[in-house]
């Protein structure tokens, strides 16, 4: 199993990599963007489309699941969190039109919880100072300090990896899951004595329906649902009240 | 010739990439969708809190209204009576004014015609004596045919006519 493909490279410092990754969360972005201006565009107080219905519920949804987990103290973070939150879903969900999903990239997860991880911090020296900050990983006892540093470190490290591997994972196993039921139908159809009849993978017809199901629609909802409710709870956890 | 990063990897350049793609999502969804969504919603909530702020005060106003209204309205009430009122006592005491006056005008008439008959009665018998003494000093002149002193004649006669006249 490959990673990304390098699609190009871009010729300064020695040719930096343009993968399948970043390129096709490009062609995402531009989907989520185009979406955006069509559900944000033509809006009236007295609402006369169901399209500007559909904008506002999922809208007012957003604001409303940062309010309740975050507080309305972070309420402007409603923004980002829904720009995370469609990266992610539909960055694993483009893997149903044959894209291979950025989230089932490394880079891709842990840029996102190192971001959370870098709010957090600024938050946290923001709220208490940069010392009072640092004396945050010696409580509430001193000798806790190398477990508080290592837990800042693995936070990042846990949530990229959680991301990553069920995205991943789903991947593998799909593409497992494929070639064995390719072979499946080559050994169950094998005594057709023809070599176009006896090629068709019939196997494959429904069956990695299921999974796909498990895997791209549950699996990228769960997960772009989880990495956004901690990196809401991390940051909202910085503020005292 | 494909080029493959391996299945897990940390590549710098696909995270900055990712960082940036973030950042230009998360700019142009803030402008396009959660910014003029949320502005319109914002914008719908005052309008309904501001719809209602007046539905309270048009109320507030029309009870006071009423209220003013309804005193008003008592306070007519009131004044009506009290012209009314007023207004009975004053015909009531015109009334009385207006019978005062005729009666006295009409006892006044009384009066005064009782006063004119009593002298034309008066006037009438004064007359009527002077003729009566006049005709009787001629009958007795006739009767006697002798004149007599008028003046003890008169005298004799009125005595006669006072008797006469206290008799009828």
């Amino acid at each position: 199993m490959n990673g990304p493909r390098i699609i190009f490279k871009i010729p300064l410092f020695g040719g930096i990599p343009v993968t399948e990754t970043v390129v096709n969360c490009w062609i995402v972005m531009a989907v989520i963007i185009g979406v955006s201006i069509w559900l944000g565009s033509n809006l009236k107080i007295k609402p006369t489309t169901k399209r500007q219905l559909v904008a506002e519920k999922l809208v007012s949804m957003l604001y409303n699941l940062v309010e309740g987990v975050m507080g309305k103290k972070f309420i402007w973070f409603a923004p980002y969190i829904g720009a995370l939150f469609s990266m992610s879903i539909f960055g694993s969900l483009s893997s149903l039109f044959g894209l291979r999903p950025y989230t089932a990239d490394l880079s891709t997860t842990l840029s996102w919880a190192v971001l959370t991880s870098v709010m957090v911090w600024v938050f946290s020296i923001r709220e208490s100072g940069f010392f009072g900050w640092l004396k945050g990983f010696a409580e509430p006892v001193p000798f806790i300090l190398p477990i508080n540093i290592i837990g800042e470190i693995a936070n990042p490290i846990s949530m990229s990896f959680r991301h990553f591997g069920n995205i991943a994972a789903g991947m593998v196993i799909t593409n497992l899951v494929y070639g064995g039921l390719a072979n499946l139908s080559k050994f169950v159809l094998g005594f057709i004595p023809n070599t176009f009849l006896n090629s068709i993978p019939i196997f494959q017809l429904g069956i990695p329906a299921l999974l796909s199901i498990y895997f791209d629609l549950f699996g990228s909802f769960l997960q772009a649902y989880i990495i956004c409710m901690l990196t809401m709870v991390n940051i909202s956890n910085t503020s005292a009240d | 010739m494909d080029e493959f990063l391996s299945f897990v990897t940390i590549d710098v350049w696909t995270m900055i990439m990712t960082w940036g793609n973030l950042l230009i999502l998360f700019l142009l969804m803030k402008k396009f969708l959660f910014g003029p969504v949320k502005k319109i919603m914002d914008e719908r909530q005052k309008e309904i809190e501001n719809n209602l702020t007046d539905a309270e005060n048009a109320k507030t106003d029309a009870e006071g209204l009423k209220a003013e209204y309804e005193e008003k309205l008592k306070s007519a009430k009131i004044e009506a009576d009290s012209i009314l009122t007023a207004a009975s006592r004053n015909a009531l005491l015109k009334e009385e004014a207006i019978l005062k006056e005729a009666n006295e005008k009409a006892a006044d008439i009384l009066d005064k015609a009782e006063k004119q008959i009593a002298m034309e009665k008066k006037a009438a018998l004064e007359g009527i004596k002077g003729e009566m003494s006049e005709i009787a000093t001629s009958i007795a002149a006739k009767i006697i045919e002798k004149d007599i002193n008028e003046k003890d004649h008169e005298e004799l006669i009125e005595k006669f006519i006072d008797e006469i006249g206290d008799a009828s």
